[in-house]
């Protein structure tokens, strides 16, 4: 699979983190970024568009990333989701860790962290 | 970091004006710091003894530290002190105030005498502040009496002051006062932490400094307090406050966070407990709310 094909959904409730995210995903040549606001977004997004790959921030309005990371891989464990957070805490870490994490980014995120990390994915997709 | 804190306690003092302040700390960048003025600082040599070597060096061709060691004013061991310390950017600004002409080698010793006393500051925790430990000049400035209140707030205060040099304006420089007042804010944008603990937190600031700070954090120019403006401050706060969860977990202390918020024209109503840190950033001013019962109308 190349970066072009994947179906990458972000989710922060921060238009601006969003903004600066999908600029870094498209500078990686991913071209398919769908976009939610906050958790209970993501989760209706991930039910109906099934993205490759999920940027999840973790405090959020409505729903946290960690309910929201719970119902989707609830729903579909095949969906690979990055935590994408400045609160690392090893509480969240752990919990992450244990619903099944692809990895965790931690803020303030860069376009190298989310370049080498698409690589990775990619790669390890074959 | 020194610098700027004491800069401001000379501009506090009206040793030096704002507008020598803002040329010293640029000057100061590129400055080379004299033998005498770390002599001075390591409180190895006098006034008196240093401008004597002075002398002696304008009649001969001599270093200042051979001058020194000649005249009995300094050893060998403090010699190799002062020329390790040489170039350590956090001196210069003696050398700047007094190259400018803006303080005598006399007023600056005795201005940083006084800055060490009006602080409570021993020779030791003066030589971690000036070699940028920011920790111990937060410390001595927080009068709150709850221990563990006060030593959460040093950390929080100290990882805001090292993130609004990372992320907004490296000559940051900030101040811890008692929130007693009641205050109307134009722009303000609070964040709650709880668990172990409760903190309020939030950034107050008037709208041109708001959009300065967004400019800044977001890298990128906002003229309007806009969405994206607002997400830019509120992301700063965010980020900050989820790196002091990381410090605080790593302490073995689990916090939580609630999404911020973002207020116009909100009043703060005072906290006894709290603090209202005033935040120097290019000559203006904003504010860091800190307070373990915040409440805003």
């Amino acid at each position: 699979m190349i970066k072009k094909e994947l179906k990458v959904l972000i989710c922060d409730d921060s238009i601006l983190v969003r903004k600066k995210l999908k600029d870094a995903l498209e500078q990686a040549e991913c071209k398919n970024i769908l976009e939610a606001s906050d958790g209970q977004v993501a989760v209706n997004m991930c039910k109906k568009y099934r993205p490759d790959l999920v940027f999840l921030d973790i405090v959020m309005p409505n729903k946290d990333g960690i309910q929201a990371l719970t119902e989707i891989k609830e729903f579909d464990q095949s969906i690979n989701v990055v935590m994408a957070s400045s609160a690392g805490t090893q509480t969240y870490l752990k919990q992450a860790i244990k619903l099944g994490v692809y990895d965790f980014l931690q803020k303030p995120l860069t376009s190298d962290a989310v370049s080498e990390l698409m690589n990775r994915f990619i790669k390890a997709r074959g | 970091m020194f610098s700027q804190y004491f800069g401001h306690y000379l501009l506090n003092k009206r040793l030096i004006n704002l507008l020598q302040l803002q040329d010293v700390l640029e000057l100061q960048k590129s400055n080379h710091v004299k033998l005498g003025i770390l002599a001075i600082n390591e409180g190895f040599m006098s006034v008196e003894q240093v401008d004597e070597t002075h002398e002696k060096q304008m009649l001969m061709d001599k270093k200042f530290g051979e001058i020194a060691i000649e005249l009995g004013f300094l050893t060998e061991d403090q010699l190799e002190i002062l020329l390790t310390a040489q170039n350590k950017s956090h001196l210069l600004i003696g050398q700047t105030l007094i190259d400018r002409g803006y303080l005598t080698l006399k007023q600056y010793s005795e201005a940083l005498i006084n800055y060490k006393k009006d602080h409570s500051l021993s020779d030791e925790q003066f030589q971690n502040i000036s070699n940028g430990d920011i920790e111990t000049l937060i410390n001595r400035t927080l009068t709150v009496g709850h221990p563990y209140l006060r030593d959460v707030y040093i950390d929080y205060l100290s990882l805001f002051a090292k993130n609004m040099i990372r992320f907004i304006d490296d000559q940051t420089h900030i101040e811890a006062q008692p929130f007693t007042e009641p205050e109307i804010i134009p722009w303000l944008v609070t964040q709650k932490i709880s668990g172990d603990m409760h903190l309020w937190t939030g950034i107050a600031t008037d709208e041109s400094l708001f959009l300065h700070i967004a400019s800044k954090f977001a890298q990128e120019e906002f003229d309007q307090p806009d969405e994206y403006a607002q997400a830019s401050i509120s992301e700063f706060l965010n980020l900050h406050n989820g790196l002091f969860l990381v410090n605080m977990s790593n302490q073995n202390i689990e916090l939580d966070m609630e999404p911020q918020k973002v207020h116009q024209d909100a009043q703060l109503i005072p906290d006894t407990l709290g603090y209202i840190v005033s935040v120097h950033s290019s000559s203006r001013t904003f504010y860091l709310i800190l307070s373990n019962q915040l409440q805003y109308v």
